[in-house]
């Protein structure tokens, strides 16, 4: 068995996170949190991570995509994974709950909506990660 | 203290301007004077003046031009014409042209100040109006980000902590306490729809579609709408049949609400339809438009349900066990339809089953021009 998984959930919502870490820890991922967008970029620039797991709508407004537009920009960050997961429902009441969504802040993402079933959860967070590996393993 | 009210004074006399400075100017006025319409319709422009008094007869630019551009321009300007002494007809000219008073010469101060103290009131009314409006307006707008978050947030941590829960007990709960941990994700799911479909109604203006309307595949929305609404008729054993009937021309739309109400109305299709039957979409072009059938032989709808089935909160009587909803899906796929300029209609017999139609314009052969775009309600 390989190294675990380390994967960063930025949300500032500690019921939220309680929910998704626990489902997250018993798949034997091993897991950070940060409550903020400040504490998030502070731990992005820390330690290396396999996959971040962000909220959208955080403090003020949409404080994630934000961060999602500084990975982008960031030559180091922008090959992390990150799946976003979103509250906001009108700005995808037109998309539907399954389907595969990407909102290419970063070359491999995709977003899902809050609150997200164990199984899709699990699903998504393997699937990214598997295309992040491909995509390394091609530059190569 | 308040800020003096703006005043502009346009008239040729200049003792009219003056006159007019004195009186107005020792209350709580700050009066500006124009000579002639040209320089009147420039300081309309500089200064954003609370109320007008303009001179129906000038040389130049006469008062009615005046008034005309002013209308155009600032609707919402409180404008009094100063109109000669029996003139009564061109003063309720300009009134019909959208004056709101008038100011017959040779005046007193005490009417003038009387006149002026009226426009005034009748101008901060227009501008509360105004400003009530616009709140209203953006109230509407923040109410989906507003409750979104505070009313979805907590309910979304719910049952995330639910999820995690009976992921983590899997192994240990009885199937009865299972069963219980379902109802409740059940019920909460529900709840979160329910807030999501009043947000759709109540906050979200559909007309906006109409600013990003382009050529949508009918074929595609049909293909789209199934594949999410698959996984609901393998349950149930329902066959969705399609049947498009080429050439299928395009629709001026737009295509995620299209898909939507697709969803809606297959998915209806699909819940009051009875296991192991079939649902049957079709589309076909007749005349200038697009016909979109969906068929099912499912409960059907009482025939005093129908004229109500595309209202609010409307949920037909005949339930089939399981079928749950708010009965909003079909007041706003009408909305939807309808800002694309189409109708959707229903016929139905009870116990035998339900035929939606979608009627939506053709888009006319090139799809860059078309005229349905422009077309306004």
């Amino acid at each position: 068995m390989s190294q675990p998984k380390q994967l960063l959930i930025i949300d500032d919502d500690p019921d939220f996170v309680a929910g998704v870490k626990s489902i997250l820890l018993k798949a034997k991922y091993e897991v950070d949190v940060a409550y903020n967008p400040k504490d998030g970029l502070q731990a992005l620039q820390t330690k290396t991570y396999d996959l971040l797991l962000l909220d959208i709508m955080m403090g003020r407004g949409a404080e994630g995509i934000m961060i999602a537009r500084k990975l982008g920009k960031d030559p180091k960050l922008r090959d992390l994974p990150v799946l976003i997961i979103t509250g906001i429902r009108e700005q995808m009441a037109f998309l539907f709950p399954g389907q595969a969504v990407h909102p290419h802040f970063v070359p491999v993402d995709e977003l899902v909506e809050k609150p997200v079933e164990p199984k899709l959860l699990l699903e998504k967070i393997q699937a990214l990660l598997k295309t992040a590996e491909a995509r390394k393993t091609q530059s190569k | 203290m308040q800020p003096k009210h703006k005043v502009l004074v346009i008239d040729d006399e200049e003792v009219v301007l003056d006159s007019c400075t004195q009186v107005l100017a020792s209350g709580d006025c700050q009066v500006t004077t124009a000579m002639n319409g040209t320089q009147g319709l420039k300081l309309v422009e500089e200064m954003q003046p609370d109320l007008i008094f303009l001179d129906l007869k000038m040389p130049g630019l006469s008062g009615f031009e005046v008034l005309e551009k002013i209308r155009s321009q600032q609707p919402h300007l409180v404008v009094i014409v100063i109109t000669g002494y029996a003139t009564v007809s061109s003063a309720i000219e300009a009134m019909k042209r959208g004056a709101f008073d008038f100011l017959p010469k040779p005046f007193t101060p005490e009417e003038l100040r009387l006149i002026a103290r009226r426009g005034l009131e009748h101008c901060r009314l227009v501008q509360q109006t105004v400003a009530l409006r616009r709140e209203k307006e953006l109230l509407r707008e923040n109410f989906a980000a507003i409750v979104s978050h505070e009313l979805k947030a907590p309910l979304g941590a719910l049952q995330q902590n639910l999820y995690a829960l009976t992921a983590e007990l899997e192994d240990k709960l009885s199937d009865s306490q299972k069963d219980l941990f379902e109802r409740l994700k059940t019920r909460l799911d529900d709840l979160l729809k329910l807030i999501h479909s009043w947000l759709r109604v109540f906050s979200v203006d559909v007309r906006k579609l109409k600013e990003t309307f382009g050529p949508v595949s009918v074929a595609d929305v049909v293909s789209k709408a199934i594949d999410t609404v698959q996984p609901h008729a393998s349950r149930k054993a329902i066959e969705i049949q399609t049947a498009m009937r080429e050439p299928l021309p395009r629709v001026n739309g737009d295509e995620g609400s299209l898909t939507e109400v697709l969803v809606n109305i297959i998915g209806n299709a699909v819940k009051y339809s009875f296991p192991n039957s079939k649902v049957c979409v079709r589309a076909e072009a007749l005349g200038q438009e697009v016909l979109i059938t969906v068929t099912d032989t499912g409960v059907g709808i009482a025939k005093e349900d129908l004229p109500h089935l595309f209202q609010d909160f409307v949920r037909g009587q005949a339930q089939p066990a399981g079928a749950a909803g708010c009965g909003l899906g079909l007041a706003i796929s009408r909305r939807i339809v309808e800002v694309h300029n189409g109708a959707i209609t229903a016929e139905s017999e009870p116990g035998k089953g339900s035929t939606l139609v979608i009627r939506l314009p053709a888009v006319q052969s090139s799809p860059e021009c078309s005229p349905t775009s422009e077309r306004k309600d």
